[in-house]
């Protein structure tokens, strides 16, 4: 039963952090679509980052602590690079150079996107499984 | 076409007369044109030969020479002179625009096969009946069909071919010895001409009269030709092979030629030396050296006599590719350099638009304002935007008759309809705010390094002698704070009869001590002001506080200035040690150059810097940093300021008063009273299926196509790149419009408005001839300056190196595949400078070597002010002017004023420094007057007074009494008048004064060879090596 919620929680953190993912790239499609300045797009987006980098950190280490050591190897690719931009101090968007890096930001949160999508899925397919199992 | 040649890679000579075809596609006359310039190109192929005169052994390398040479103003284009003017097409061609060299060389081979072979193939050509141009153009196509025919031919023709190009001379007795290794072929070719020719002639015989004279006295012949012939030429030129296609087209010639007005200008092929060896055979004299300095492309404002003046905007190709396909293989930056507020001579200036009843006329979906281009319709009641097409109402107001042809009867009286450039008076709908007055804020570090200086007395005292300058009168304002450890701010409030200081020594929550009085209006105030100057540098003599709060004193004068936005100057002198923004010793670290981390140095090390700027932005402030520190002072960081706000970093490592304080003090004033435009905004528009995509210059990006600029003047430039955002281009002409709304000194709310038209072509080579070396090379300095914020020195000159090769290979393949050029290096007339601009670009301040070669605040602040300039400006700086003085100066007639002697500037290469001689070296920021070890000492010291033989670097230079030293003197304020953006200071150097003379002159020479770094002759060995490897 405890494993059931394990994933339960799981489910909902994925989902806030694809929340936190989504309104980022909303707030570089408004910028690019000129409904927003630069100034009020940055910091949006900046307020939600690091949020989102301890969301994801203690989500890895909550998958850990619980024992699911597969999704805990998934997720440590995004945990890596997220703390490698962090230690560079790179995570932040350039209010200065945002326009240049436009496509470069909306790439990468393409990507954490797509990954958040295929961990969901996964964590829906063992909650699932492991709702089965205890029925059983 | 392309990919004919491809395939083809050695003999597709058909290939060639593609290129006719597809050159003409804007206007079809181009083709046709060909045919004169056929000849031309022919001659072209023989000037080379007229430098081989003196030497008639050097075959290969000489033509090349010959014919940059002529290019050039050598000598070799007297002689071709007189050849040229006989020939009728000379006449109808506007007179050359200085492009035609093509390669001399491939003309001749094909010549020599043509009889053989080709003579049908010529035969169908000359069967036509001579067509207008448009029919002209199917024939060139057509050519090359039987041209596939003749293959064996050409194999056979090979050998003479190849023999040309590598030392033909020998191989092919010159009948005239004059004309030497290249005649030969062409004799041939007249010949031939001659015997196919006779149904064909009629146009033909002029051109071979004018010819055939040549040889014999070939030198003043040729000139001519290139003059009237030039535009056509260059087609022919590139491609020996085409020479039939010449016939051809001469065949339906008489026509062509007066068609033909149009230029094309040509590939010039220069000999290069067979890869891998180091030959001599590259004669050093005969390379492009752009000695005339910077030259504007006219026939593009000839073509549209109603674009705006390229000082203003200039595109890096006056002809827009029409297909996506065509750009990838455009290696070059494809974009615009704009530079809006350009100093317009008298009587030039913009006019000046006043639409007080009826509105600003824009369109109404894209928002372009009205233009020369537009057209009016329906009995002059719409009118059709030129950008987008929309059809727009015209306003009652603005409502005029139309003429029978079409044209408004009111046209005389609408600047806004007949010129490229106007300014608009903007009414109350393009404010966010009231006009503010321009505000100057002066921010002192009066730290102890600062008062040594002597800096805080210079810029007190300049300040002072502007105040009457200051644009804004009588609303201008103006405020002062200095910081130390401490910041302190002035009250100058009219009542008072002293300026009040308030020290603010809290650095971790600033405050103002003032809610205002703090800025004050400058004619209420101006006594108090004056008073404040006159004691700022006696308040501070004996401050020893060695520490700087520069970012909370930027903090304060953020929040002062956060009302009305305006200027912010800097002066700084001690890196930046308390408070928020202090930044480290990182310094010129000799490890990290090289490593991964390299680049980093070059970037604001504290993101305060960078968030600061962009708060500075958003309330309309541009910072101007005046830097002066003798140690690190991070000009990356600090700079930043400057880049994002529009405004401009000086630097003036090691500042004296007494050596530095007259450079200071003219930048300081030009700075303080040039015309400025405040809080602006600026945008290109362009027509449909093309967009910028990238800008670069010093600006902040406030959408994805608006740069904020809150204070722009006449010498920022900036350079954005385009992009083609459908595959295939369907309209003829693409419009640029540039819209620079701003406040304008007085108050008034201005858009300034410059609108260009380009063609729209579907043939790369078509984009060469209309290429724009300047603007290339500005967009090619910016893009490799900011490619070492991200990469390696090492890899910034390589892509710039990289992208020329890469052009350079994409142009062999168009022209020069047919022929086995291999010595030869071709590039399209107008790029001939390119390979050099950019061997300079590597060899600026910013790019060049690595640690030791230039300090790294050098580095820095060269970059920020690279990034600002304009298209003169830069090329001057990347290839000063070398000029000899001493035979002026010793020339009792000579006038001063009469500066046409001074004109003459020398190639950069030490070689040309004669120790007899006394040269004055100018890259625009700073004069270096080189003085001979061989130079009489009567010179010497009529110039220098009693330390003539002292160690220059402590003399300096100011006027004695005699006529030597003061016509110096004369000479270089002439010089200085002639750019008032910067003062070139003055230094001193002699011959053999080591490590000066290396330091400061030598290794500026940029087509020498210096520690490591390629001498010109080798940059053109690697590139040519590299153009034909895999080519």
């Amino acid at each position: 039963m405890g494993d059931l919620y394990a994933w339960l929680v799981s489910f909902f953190v994925l989902i806030a952090l694809l929340v936190v993912v989504v309104y980022q790239l909303m707030c570089l499609a408004d910028l690019e679509f000129d409904y927003i300045n630069p100034y009020d797009s940055s910091s949006r987006i900046n307020r939600v980052i690091v949020p989102e980098f301890i969301l994801q950190g203690v989500l890895c280490i909550f998958y850990l602590v619980t024992g699911h050591w597969v999704m805990t190897l998934l997720s440590v690719p995004y945990l890596y690079y997220n703390v490698r931009l962090y230690l560079r101090k790179q995570h932040l968007v350039d209010v200065t150079e945002i326009f240049n890096l436009l496509n470069w930001e909306k790439k990468q949160r393409l990507f954490k996107l797509f990954y958040l999508i295929c961990l969901l899925f996964l964590s829906i397919f063992w909650m699932i499984l492991t709702a089965l199992d205890d029925h059983d | 076409m392309g990919t004919e040649n491809r395939g083809r890679p050695q003999f597709p000579a058909r290939p060639a007369a593609t290129p006719f075809a597809a050159a003409p596609p804007p206007q079809n006359m181009m083709p046709f044109s060909s045919s004169g310039p056929l000849v031309g190109s022919e001659a072209s192929g023989f000037r080379p030969t007229p430098p081989a005169a003196p030497l008639p052994t050097v075959p290969s390398s000489t033509p090349v020479v010959g014919s940059q040479a002529s290019g050039f103003r050598s000598p070799p284009l007297a002689r071709f002179n007189d050849p040229s003017v006989p020939p009728p097409p000379t006449s109808n061609i506007p007179p050359p625009v200085g492009p035609y060299q093509r390669f001399s060389a491939s003309p001749f081979p094909s010549a020599a096969q043509a009889p053989l072979s080709h003579a049908p193939p010529l035969g169908q050509p000359v069967a036509q009946p001579p067509a207008p141009p448009a029919s002209l153009r199917p024939q060139s196509q057509i050519p090359p069909v039987p041209m596939g025919s003749p293959p064996q031919s050409i194999s056979f023709s090979s050998p003479n071919v190849n023999v040309p190009y590598s030392s033909s001379d020998s191989t092919f007795p010159a009948p005239r010895p004059n004309f030497q290794s290249s005649f030969p072929g062409y004799a041939r070719m007249q010949s031939n001409a001659d015997l196919q020719a006779p149904p064909i002639q009629s146009p033909f015989p002029p051109h071979q009269g004018g010819y055939a004279p040549a040889p014999p006295a070939s030198s003043s012949p040729f000139l001519t030709h290139q003059g009237g012939y030039v535009p056509p030429m260059p087609v022919a030129a590139p491609l020996g092979l085409q020479s039939r296609d010449q016939m051809q087209h001469l065949g339906s010639g008489p026509p062509i030629g007066s068609i033909q007005g149009l230029m094309e200008d040509f590939s010039s092929l220069s000999v290069g030396s067979v890869p891998g060896s180091v030959d001599p055979g590259i004669d050093l004299k005969a390379l492009p050296r752009p000695l005339d300095g910077d030259v504007e492309p006219k026939l593009f404002t000839e073509m549209y006599p109603m674009n705006c003046d390229p000082r203003y905007l200039r595109l890096t190709t006056s002809a827009i590719p029409n297909s996506a396909s065509l750009v990838s293989r455009w290696h070059l930056p494809l974009g615009a350099v704009v530079c809006p507020l350009a100093e317009a001579p008298d009587g030039e200036e913009v006019p000046v638009v006043n639409f007080v009843s009826t509105g600003i006329i824009r369109c109404r979906r894209c928002r372009t304002y009205v233009n020369p281009f537009v057209t009016f319709t329906d009995a002059g009641r719409k009118w059709r935007c030129n950008i987008c097409s929309l059809l727009n109402d015209v306003p009652g107001e603005y409502f005029a008759h139309l003429d029978a042809t079409g044209r408004r009867i009111d046209l005389n009286q609408r600047p806004e309809l007949t010129k490229g450039s106007v300014e608009f008076v903007a009414p109350t709908e393009y404010m966010m705010r009231p006009p503010m007055p321009p505000v100057y804020f002066f921010l002192i570090d009066v730290s102890i390094s600062a008062v040594r200086s002597g800096m805080i007395e210079v810029v007190a005292q300049t300040i002072r002698s502007c105040l009457d300058e200051l644009p804004g009168y009588p609303r201008t304002q103006i405020g002062f704070a200095t910081f130390d450890s401490a910041i302190h701010f002035y009250n100058m409030k009219s009542s008072l009869a002293q300026p009040q200081m308030m020290v603010v020594s809290d650095l971790d929550d600033i405050f103002l001590p003032l809610p205002d009085d703090l800025l004050v209006n400058l004619s209420e105030s101006r006594s108090v002001v004056e008073t404040f100057l006159d004691s700022l540098p006696s308040m501070f003599q004996d401050n020893v506080n060695v520490e700087s709060a520069f970012g909370p004193a930027l903090k304060g004068a953020f929040m002062v200035m956060s009302q009305l936005g305006g200027k912010l100057l800097i002066f700084q002198n001690t890196l930046p040690s308390l408070g928020v923004g202090r930044l480290k010793l990182r310094g010129d670290d000799l490890r990290v150059y090289g490593t991964d981390k390299e680049q980093t140095l070059r970037l604001p090390e504290d993101p305060f810097y960078k968030q600061m700027a962009a708060e500075l932005t958003k309330y309309q402030i541009a910072v101007n940093l005046y830097a002066f520190s003798d140690k690190y002072t991070d000009i990356a960081s600090l700079g930043t300021l400057a880049k994002y706000t529009g405004g401009q970093v000086n630097y003036y490592p090691s500042f004296q008063s007494a050596i530095h304080g007259k450079k200071l003090r003219h930048e300081l004033t030009r700075d303080l009273t040039r015309e400025t435009a405040w809080e602006a905004v600026m945008r290109i528009r362009c027509g449909k299926g093309v967009r910028f995509t990238s800008y670069h210059g010093n600006f902040m990006l406030r959408s994805t196509d608006l740069m904020a600029l809150p204070a722009v003047d006449c010498d920022k430039a900036y350079a954005m790149q385009l992009s083609l955002e459908e595959t295939l281009l369907t309209t003829q002409t693409v419009y640029f419009q540039v819209a620079l709304l701003y406040t304008a000194s007085c108050g008034e709310r201005r858009i300034r408005v410059h609108t260009a038209a380009a063609p729209v072509v579907a043939d790369l080579g078509e984009m060469y001839r209309q290429a724009d070396a300047g603007a290339i090379v500005s967009l090619f300095s910016r893009l490799a300056i900011e490619k070492t914020l991200s990469h390696k020195l090492e890899d910034a000159r390589n892509s710039v190196q990289l992208r020329i090769v890469k052009a350079l290979k994409e142009y062999r393949n168009l022209y020069a595949v047919q022929h086995r050029l291999g010595g030869r290096m071709i590039y399209p007339e107008s790029l001939k400078f390119l390979p050099l601009y950019g061997l300079a670009i590597c060899r600026s301040t910013p790019l060049r070597g690595g640690y030791a070669d230039a300090s790294l605040d050098e580095r820095c602040s060269a970059g920020y002010t690279m990034m600002t300039l304009p298209v003169k400006k830069l090329l001057k700086l990347l290839y000063p002017s070398l000029i000899r003085l001493d035979e002026h100066l010793l020339k009792a007639s000579a006038q001063v004023d009469d500066l046409k002697n001074l004109d003459k500037r020398l190639p950069l290469a030490a070689e040309n420094l004669d120790p007899r001689g006394l040269y004055l070296y100018d890259d625009g920021f700073r004069f270096f007057i080189w003085f001979g070890k061989a130079l009489s000492p009567d010179v010497a010291m009529s110039l220098l007074g009693a330390d003539f033989a002292a160690e220059l670097s402590k003399a300096t230079l100011y006027e004695h009494d005699n006529e030597m030293s003061r016509k110096l003197i004369r000479i270089l304020e002439k010089f200085r008048e002639r750019d008032p953006s910067y003062y070139p200071l003055c230094h001193l150097v002699r011959q053999g004064e080591q490590p000066r003379e290396g330091f400061l002159l030598l290794s500026n020479l940029v087509e020498d060879q210096m520690g490591g770094t390629n001498g010109y002759v080798d940059w053109i060995l690697q590139i040519h090596r590299q153009v034909q490897q895999n080519g």
